[in-house]
């Protein structure tokens, strides 16, 4: 007969094992091209569910060693990234890249330390300036999943241009739509033509507009995006396209957001009449859409206001 | 000047928060929660009120910026003329965030932004010309954040150089004129270490004969360099907005 002791132990275990499977990343790396691998997130909004698994990270494994592109919304995200790279391949971390400064995409840079990580100078002064603002944000936000979590400031920086790495033929881009001034990095492997736009393409999910140095500024850098010759595409968020679909839909989506703030400031409209504007069906399936609408009324409409006033 | 990524920080430094147990959510929707019977009394008194859902209070479902929350009050689904209404914000430091006396010609309804502390309920108690109160309710979550995390707030560093600049707009709408402006006015709290209050204090809306057309208190609690729209009944002909800070600088522009 168990004794008391016993009970005590095999409950505290199964206590212990429930705990630590309820805080495991379940990322899934999905081969979409040679050496290419990627980890869809969920389209969802950072949750103490989710762990802010709501982001794409990929790795490319080099002839020289492993591309990381995104560490993911925290350390432990990074850890289970990590661990993955590891049974696909024996290859070390060569580098980590960080996309842009926005917490879901370098917070498991930790995880690779003491392998260099890479951005943009904007970015990795933004991650600076920050990047403690954004850890005391996302600890209230998903809670324990980003315990032992710290800001691991980009180490090195990327100039944009054309490198050659382990047999691929890379070519770096900075744009500015989604994260401000030279602050959005795009990856194009023109080895195995999958292009990585990072957060400048939202697909199935509407795009996020905190840092946008202006709407106009992110429809010209997607015409831009647009002209680039791909096989393949990986949004910052929703799945990869073999075609403009995703691209498209970011930028008809930025396009009616601008239209109707335009539209909204030409009639006097106040912030919170705006943000109570229908969402035309074209975009009512978009993740996130609403609550998407209204933070971007909160970030923009006070320069379409601007624009209206007299002195 | 408060050099701070968030009111909630300074309102936080300056140790003033209202300690709460019970659930916004759960006080947003009932009457009889503590902060009500207290916000109430230093609102309306012990006057008798009756809470009525005619009276639209809103707000987004959560605060992007907990610095800038745009809030609109609609009473005009009363159809009745008021006295006045007073807008509070239970759980902020300072409650109060605006009073607005609407003379007659004038719809009301207005709107603008204010700060919150923490996720709150936002009351708006009306007084109709019968001196009887009704009382409308919203809710807004503070909790914000992502890729998805707010902007900062962009301050001025030379604010000096642009108090008091009005900028304004007016648009024909159905029911009359739109009268939209933007004061510039850093709207301290006075709660942040070293940096005294200073804030608008009072609005008015001018007739050439003198004749005030609107009448409005406003709050610390109101955001720095506000957005305020009001409407009128008829198009309003020439009007002049005035308004004083608490130290005395009056500012003046033909709307
Ligand atoms: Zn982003």
């Amino acid at each position: 007969m168990p004794t008391l002791i016993t009970w005590l132990l095999a409950l505290m275990c199964a206590a212990l094992s429930s705990a630590s499977w309820a805080l495991n990343y379940d990322l899934q790396p999905r081969q979409i091209a040679e050496n290419t691998w990627v980890v869809i997130g969920t389209t969802e909004d950072f949750s103490r569910q989710n762990g802010g698994d709501i982001v794409n990270s990929a790795f490319i494994v080099t002839s020289e060693g492993v591309i990381v592109l995104d560490s993911g919304p925290s350390r432990r995200y990074g850890e289970a990234l990590k661990q993955k790279i590891t049974e696909i391949t024996d290859q070390p971390i060569l580098k980590v890249i960080n996309s842009h400064h926005h917490p879901d995409h370098f917070f498991g840079n930790q995880a690779f330390l003491p392998a260099p990580i890479l951005s943009l100078e904007a970015t990795q002064r933004l991650i600076a300036e920050r990047g403690e603002t954004y850890a005391e944000n996302m600890y209230r936000l998903v809670g324990d999943w980003m315990r032992g979590t710290e800001v691991v400031v980009p180490t090195q920086t990327i100039q944009p241009g054309v490198e050659e790495i382990g047999g691929h033929r890379f070519e770096w881009f900075a744009f500015s739509g989604h994260s401000g001034e030279r602050a959005d990095l795009v990856l194009l492997d023109h080895t195995t033509g999958v292009l990585f736009p990072f957060d400048l393409v939202f697909y199935q999910r509407a795009a996020t507009t905190p840092d946008t140095p202006g709407l106009e500024i992110w429809l010209q850098d997607l015409e831009r995006l647009a002209q680039m010759e791909f096989r393949q595409m990986l949004p910052g968020h929703g799945e990869v396209v073999s075609d403009l679909t995703a691209l498209k839909q970011t930028s008809a989506y930025l396009a009616w957001l601008h239209e109707t703030l335009q539209g909204a400031a030409a009639e006097g409209l106040s912030s919170s009449e705006v943000m109570r504007l229908p969402i035309p069906q074209a975009f009512s399936e978009l993740a996130q859409v609403r609550q998407e609408f209204e933070r971007s009324v909160t970030h923009l409409y006070r320069h379409y206001e601007q624009a209206v006033f007299t002195q | 000047m408060c050099k701070r990524k968030s009111w909630a920080a300074c309102w936080s430094r300056a140790g003033l928060v209202v300690a709460l147990a019970i659930s916004p959510l759960v006080a947003a929707q009932t009457e009889d929660s503590v902060m009500w019977d207290y916000t109430r009394k230093m609102f309306i008194g012990d006057a008798t009120y009756s809470f009525d859902e005619r009276i639209r209070v809103e707000l987004p479902s959560f605060a992007e910026d907990s610095m800038q929350v745009p809030l609109g009050v609609d009473a005009s689904g009363l159809n009745e003329p008021i006295q006045q209404m007073i807008a509070w914000a239970d759980y902020n430091p300072i409650q109060h965030i605006f009073t607005y006396r609407p003379q007659a010609g004038v719809l009301p309804q207005v709107s603008l932004p204010f700060k919150v502390q923490q996720s709150t309920p936002v009351r708006v108690a009306v007084q109709l010309t019968s001196g009887e109160w009704r009382v409308g309710s919203g809710y807004v979550d503070a909790a914000g954040g992502g890729c998805t995390l707010p902007s900062e707030s962009r301050m001025q560093d030379d604010w000096v150089s642009s108090l008091g600049q009005i900028s304004a707009g007016r648009f024909s709408r159905a029911s009359g004129d739109r009268f939209k402006l933007q004061v510039m006015h850093p709207m301290d709290s006075g709660l942040v270490a070293n940096i005294p209050s200073f804030y608008l204090e009072e609005l008015q809306v001018r007739r050439p004969s003198g004749e005030v057309l609107i009448q409005m208190q406003l709050s610390p609690a109101v955001s720095e360099n506000p957005v305020i729209t009001f409407d009128t009944a008829t198009g309003a002909a020439d009007v002049t907005l005035w308004l004083r800070d608490n130290d005395g600088n009056e500012f003046e522009r033909a709307l």
